[in-house]
């Protein structure tokens, strides 16, 4: 079923598309952190007000997955932050995370040794937007 | 404007030569800066180390030049001339250089899955490396230092 992108059912099926994913479950062993991803306004491409997703991660599972506001999601132990445009990038398959991050169109905070030491399980959490079905505001 | 320049004190033990780092500039530095500051025995690698290496990530064509003097690095957008040694490879196999297992002697271990993978690329000259007759103890204290693992 297709969802609005970043909206409350997103999230319950990103939720799900992580919990089923058995490369994750393995890859995010130890992992214990939270993570929250900050999807900057873009008013032209009908996306008017900030977002902030913020996932619980913990040990191989996504324990929740909730939309809400920017600041939520500036509270989490690692922060990743672009505008809408390119998180529809990266959801679409089109820009890959790990060179996103390198080349800076994605902005990383929190301890780099972690988030590195994790990064296959961070490409496959990736690899689960792209699985999640969205309808795009700037497509409507 | 520049977050920290080569003309400060050199008592930040990485320091960037570019006005306005690259995120791949600041994203290395910061690794290395992180890896020392919490484990003594890189810690003790870095302070010996003196080289320059140069990474280039061939899929988003951008590199980096790092200048390693002894106890303190200063990073470099792009490559800069008389390096020891230069790594080209994409930027899946930059992140897992990065995860590289130490094993016995301070030697990467090149046989798990990581390891083999980083091989691999090797074998299919996806990852080459200029300059590693005569520098292959300083790419192991490199790898050292700049593994998360």
């Amino acid at each position: 079923m297709t969802v609005k992108a970043f909206s409350d059912e997103w999230a319950h099926q990103f939720k799900d598309e992580v919990n089923k994913s058995s490369v994750y479950k393995a890859a995010a062993k130890g992992w214990k952190w939270t993570v929250g991803l900050v999807i900057e306004a873009e008013p032209d491409k009908n996306f008017p007000e900030p977002k902030g997703v913020v996932m619980d991660l913990f040990d191989g599972e996504a324990r929740d997955i909730k939309v809400g506001t920017a600041a939520d999601a500036q509270g989490c132990n690692f922060v990743i932050t672009a505008p809408y445009s390119r998180w529809k990038q990266v959801a679409t398959g089109e820009l890959d995370a790990t060179k996103g991050m390198l080349q800076g169109k994605l902005k990383l905070k929190g301890d780099l040794p972690t988030i590195v030491r994790y990064t296959k399980a961070s490409q496959e959490m990736t690899e689960c937007t792209t699985r999640v079905p969205v309808q795009w505001p700037d497509e409507f | 404007m520049a977050r920290r320049i080569l003309s400060a004190k050199n008592s930040q033990p990485v320091t960037y030569a570019d006005a306005e780092p690259s995120a791949f500039a600041s994203m290395l530095g910061g690794l290395i800066e992180a890896n020392v500051a919490s484990r003594p025995e890189k810690q003790k690698d870095f302070n010996a180390l003196a080289a320059r290496v140069g990474i280039w990530v061939t899929d988003i064509d951008e590199g980096v030049t790092l200048d390693f003097r002894r106890g303190h690095l200063v990073v470099h957008n792009g490559l800069e001339p008389k390096r020891d040694i230069t790594i080209r490879t994409d930027a899946d196999t930059v992140m897992n250089l990065s995860n590289l297992k130490i094993g016995l002697f301070g030697m990467p271990v090149y046989y798990d899955e990581v390891g083999r993978g980083v091989a691999s690329k090797m074998f299919q000259r996806k990852l080459r490396i200029d300059g590693l007759l005569g520098n292959l103890a300083t790419l192991n204290t490199v790898t050292r230092i700049f593994s998360v693992q």
